[in-house]
């Protein structure tokens, strides 16, 4: 049976001894410390990469998904997939005339070792060919000037819309709008940037310049090339619905019998889900260690100081008995005593892991010029920190155990004549 | 004699010390009433802590029976034996044993903290205990900051708090001076003439002189029990 007024004299033996042994407590403290300040750090590097990731497959289109001959994630056969028959612009075409659940259809074309050249600068970044439809999905969003449309995509006019990180490098100071810039030695005149769209490890997809699909054959021509369909469902909603008609009129239009399996793939931004959550799980494994191996330095510690403090203290214990302390009293002091231990390193690490991760943000930002980062959050997540107390007083209660079960098991008289 | 407290029979206690074995006492049959005062004698060695150990219920007996207000304290457990020590039994100690951190008032109140009790009666009771032994002055102070006369009180007033049947003191004047220590003998002949039973331990016949009755020990065995010729009248 647990009495509110021996739970308050705990309290007030563990404040006021913590107090008295400020420098032992916090000293002791430290492997908690190092523990602490470890989950906080986890947790927040894990949820500044969800947030990222966030942000990189919203940009690209979480309602796109694209008919290619290969599959993004790397899954399946790769010969099987290097054996498949190129997608044609007809193919393309063909399905854009039969789906009806879809909002766009958009072919894309693409040379990935191009490059684009600004009078001697020259940069290497993948040339697409597609349609002006491209400029109404997420992913061709324009942070200045616009998309080319319907009228430059069938002219004569050589016109190109750049990624952010070609703008970047070729117009560090000027604007690139209505400027002319040479791919494959003729000369486009640019009249759009895209906005940034790539986090992180998806950098590479802002490494692009976008072309009308007429111009790409003039520079690169259609041969020995297979086309990616792009499919703007408009909804996430749509995918599974889309995704099941896409392939139906797929296989039709490539002949494909009902025995075979599809002799394509259809990706999606989820197929890079995988990817994320396996870094999500290497930094959780790392971290867990790490914090796991400081939470038992820790509680060695804490368990030493507990020792320590048991024998200090056995007249005391033993006056308490001979007064009418019960086993339970004694051992829930020691606990108590053990867990606010913990707790005040787990206080003690709060203000470290926040100045650490605030610098750490404050670096990437500021210094590193890494733009990913500001969307991750400079404060460390409340819940982080309830997670932190409570794992901290789970260790103080565990480390303390050993040490309170020989507190209130000591026996009165042998407790009386210690000094 | 009144209604019995006490009563015990045939109480050893033996300790063992490598292949040694020491009797601390060796078959003790005694019995103790309601508002005796009684004072244990004897030489040193001869058991007396022993036996006040086991009257205060902080040991067991190796052998012989031990009835607590008409209940068997050996087949106790320890919970049992703490709940007993808590409500029916008040300790003094030689060196007062206080808690240093704590105040006066804080060291009182301990016991009734382990009753169970809610701050604002132990309060009222701790601070009417105080009173009783002459410290309502002191009540804030910590045992390091009073006289050896003075912790000597407070831990009286801890012993008193719960009104326990019995008071056991080991010899409480043994760290004080001989007119400290008069102070507190007076101070438990109050007790005493108040209803209360009391027990002590000592070696000096000027302190056992207060009691009633005086119970010699040697060598584990009762040497002699007698009611005290000089005693003060009640
Ligand atoms: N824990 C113990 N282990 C072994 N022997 C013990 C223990 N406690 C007491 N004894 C022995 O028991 C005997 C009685 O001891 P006790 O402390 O009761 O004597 P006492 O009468 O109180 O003496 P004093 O006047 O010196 O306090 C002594 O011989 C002592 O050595
Ligand atoms: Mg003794």
């Amino acid at each position: 049976m647990l009495r509110w007024p021996e739970l308050q004299e705990s309290f007030r033996i563990a404040t006021s001894s913590l107090r008295v042994n400020l420098l032992r407590s916090i000293l002791t403290t430290a492997g908690v410390v190092v523990g602490v300040v470890l989950v906080v750090l986890m947790g927040w590097t894990i949820n500044g990469l969800d947030a990222v990731w966030e942000q990189t497959i919203s940009i690209i289109g979480k309602d796109m998904m694209y008919i290619d001959k290969w599959n993004w994630a790397g899954g399946g056969n790769w010969r099987k997939m290097e054996a498949r028959s190129n997608i044609t612009l007809d193919q393309a075409l063909q399905l854009q005339q039969r789906m009806e659940s879809a909002e766009d259809i958009i072919p894309l074309i693409r040379k990935w070792g191009g490059s684009v050249s600004l009078g001697n600068t020259s940069i290497r970044c993948s040339v697409t060919g597609t349609t002006a439809a491209y400029g109404n999905t997420a992913a061709g969003t324009a942070a200045a000037g616009r998309f080319f449309n319907g009228v430059e995509e069938h002219s004569a006019d050589k016109v190109v819309v750049i990624g952010y990180n070609v703008n970047k490098n070729l117009f560090p100071t000027s604007s690139a709008v209505g400027q002319s810039i040479k791919i494959a030695g003729i000369p486009y005149r640019v009249v759009g940037v895209i906005e940034k769209r790539g986090f992180l490890f998806m950098d590479f997809v802002d490494n692009e310049v976008f072309i009308p699909l007429h111009a790409f054959r003039g520079a690169y021509g259609f041969v020995g090339r297979s086309f990616s369909v792009g499919i703007k469902t408009g909804s996430e909603r749509l995918l599974d619905i889309v995704r099941d008609e896409a392939t139906g009129h797929m296989r039709s239009i490539r002949n494909v019998s009902p025995l075979d399996d599809s002799d394509f793939s259809i990706n999606e931004m989820k197929a890079f889900d995988q990817q994320a959550k396996n870094i999500r799980v290497g930094i959780w494994v790392v971290g867990m260690g790490l914090t796991i191996l400081a939470f038992i330095v820790g509680s060695i510690g804490i368990m030493n100081i507990m020792y320590v403090s048991v024998t200090e203290r056995t007249k005391e214990i033993g006056v308490r008995k001979a007064i009418g302390a019960r086993r339970s009293s004694i051992l829930l002091q020691f606990l108590i005593e053990s867990a606010l231990l913990c707790v005040t390193g787990a206080v003690i690490a709060f203000p470290i892991a926040q100045v650490l991760v605030g610098s750490a943000r404050f670096l990437a930002v500021s210094v590193f010029e890494l733009e990913w980062a500001s969307v991750v959050s400079p404060l460390i997540p409340l819940d982080l920190l309830g997670i932190a107390v409570g794992v901290s007083i789970l260790v103080g209660l565990l480390a303390g155990l050993l040490p309170a079960i020989k507190a209130s098991a000591l026996d009165p008289v042998e407790a009386l004549r210690a000094e | 004699m009144s209604q019995p407290i006490i009563e015990i029979a045939n109480l050893v206690k033996r300790y063992e010390m490598g292949d040694e074995e020491v009797f601390a006492l060796q078959g003790v049959t005694l019995t103790i009433g309601r508002n005796e005062y009684v004072a244990l004698m004897g030489p040193s060695g001869s058991g007396k802590s022993t036996l006040m150990n086991m009257l205060g219920c902080l040991d067991t007996p190796t052998s012989g029976s031990y009835l607590f207000t008409g209940e068997n304290v050996s087949d106790m457990d320890d919970d049992d034996l703490a709940e007993i020590r808590n409500r029916e039994i008040g300790f003094v100690f030689q060196t007062f044993n206080l808690l240093p951190r704590a105040t006066a008032l804080q060291n009182v109140e301990l016991p009734l903290v382990y009753a169970g009790m809610a701050k604002d009666q132990r309060m009222q009771r701790a601070t009417e205990a105080l009173k009783r032994v002459g410290l309502a002055d002191r009540m804030d102070h910590k045992p390091n900051e009073l006289s050896g006369g003075q912790r000597q009180r407070v831990a009286i007033a801890r012993a008193l708090v719960t009104s326990p049947s019995i008071i056991l003191a080991d010899e409480p004047t043994g760290n004080l001076d001989s007119k400290t220590g008069q102070d507190i003998m007076r101070l438990f002949g109050e007790l005493w003439r108040g209803g209360n039973t009391v027990i002590l331990v000592t070696h000096e016949e000027d302190v056992a002189r207060h009691a009633r009755r005086i119970i010699r020990l040697r060598d584990g065995r009762i040497e002699s029990d007698e009611v005290n010729p000089h005693a003060p009248l009640a």
